[in-house]
C-alpha cells in the first residue's frame, strides 16, 4: 500500500468520524494528566538546574581551572535548529487542524529531521570541547543536564515518529487528535527547557 | 576554523530571525484561542521567541557567559 493511497483512504475516514461524548468528556482530563507529567519533568530539570546554580555561586573563580571552553557559535546554531523545530511542529499541528494531511506529514518529518540535527550538533559539541564528566563541577553539570535534555529530545523524536505512523494508519481524525496535541506540547516543552539550559551554560 | 565560526554565527542570526518572526506570528494568531492546551502553547511560543532572541544575541557576541570560549 502506497503512502498516497493510505493518505486518500485516511482522508475520508478522518472526516467521517465525529468526536463522541466520552471523547469530549475525557479530552481535558487527558491533557491535564499530560501537563502534570510535564510539571514532574520540569521539577526534575529544575532540581538539577538549581543545584548547578548553587554550586556555581558557592565557589570562587567560576568556571575553575580545567573547565571546558564551550563553542558559542556552534551552540547558537544548534539552539536555533531546535527552536526552529518547535516552529515546524506548531505548523504540523495547525495543518492537521485545517485538515491538510500532506502538509502535516511534511512538517512533522521536518521536525524529526531538525531534532536529529540538534542531537548531531550536541554530539559534535561534546567532541569539540574535549572534556569529560569528571572535568570538575562545570563538566559534570554540563554533561548531566545537556545529556538529560538530549535524552528527552531522543525520546521526542521517537514519540513524533510514532505519532506520524499512527496518523498514517488513520488513528487520528481531524476532529479527534488529542495525541498530536500532546506530542506538540511535549516538543515545545523540550524547546523551552533548552532556552533555560542555553542561557545558564552559554550566556551567564 | 575562523570562517566556520563566522558561517555558524551568520546561520544562527538568520535562522534566529526567522524563528522569532514565525513564533511571534503564531502567537498573534493563537492569541484569542481558548482551552488549557492553547494557554500552554501561547506561553511556550512566547518562550520560543525569547529563545530565538537569546540565540541571535549569543551569535552576535552580545551575550557570552564565563564558561564560553571566545
Amino acid at each position: 500500500m502506497t503512502a498516497a493511497s493510505v493518505t486518500q483512504a485516511g482522508f475520508v475516514g478522518r472526516h467521517a468520524e465525529e468526536p463522541d461524548q466520552l471523547y469530549r468528556e475525557t479530552r481535558e482530563l487527558r491533557i491535564q494528566g499530560f501537563l502534570l507529567f510535564m510539571v514532574s519533568d520540569l521539577v526534575l530539570f529544575s532540581s538539577f538546574i538549581f543545584a548547578y546554580l548553587y554550586l556555581r555561586n558557592s565557589g570562587q573563580g567560576w568556571p575553575g581551572p580545567g573547565a571546558p571552553k564551550l563553542d558559542i557559535a556552534l551552540a547558537a546554531v544548534n539552539s536555533i535548529v531546535l527552536f526552529g523545530s518547535g516552529a515546524t511542529m506548531h505548523f504540523a499541528l495547525e495543518n492537521w487542524k485545517h485538515s491538510n494531511f500532506t502538509k502535516f506529514a511534511n512538517w512533522i518529518v521536518l521536525t524529526i529531521i531538525l531534532g536529529a540535527g540538534f542531537l548531531t550538533g550536541q554530539v559534535l559539541e561534546y567532541v569539540h570541547i574535549g572534556a569529560s564528566w569528571s572535568s570538575g563541577i562545570f563538566g559534570a553539570s554540563f554533561y548531566t543536564l545537556t545529556g538529560m535534555h538530549g535524552f528527552h529530545v531522543f525520546c521526542g523524536i521517537i514519540y513524533l515518529t510514532v505519532l506520524l505512523l499512527q496518523a498514517l494508519q488513520g488513528k487520528y481524525t481531524f476532529c479527534k487528535y488529542t495525541g498530536l496535541t500532546l506530542g506538540t506540547l511535549y516538543w515545545h516543552f523540550v524547546d523551552v527547557i533548552w532556552v533555560v539550559l542555553f542561557s545558564i551554560f552559554y550566556l551567564l | 576554523m575562523e570562517t566556520l565560526a563566522h558561517a555558524e554565527r551568520a546561520l544562527a542570526i538568520f535562522g534566529g530571525i526567522i524563528v522569532f518572526f514565525v513564533a511571534a506570528i503564531a502567537l498573534r494568531n493563537d492569541w484569542k484561542s481558548t482551552g488549557i492546551e492553547n494557554q500552554v502553547f501561547k506561553l511556550m511560543l512566547g518562550l520560543l521567541a525569547l529563545g530565538a532572541i537569546l540565540g541571535i544575541l549569543a551569535a552576535l557576541g552580545v551575550l557570552i557567559g564565563k564558561g564560553v570560549g571566545a
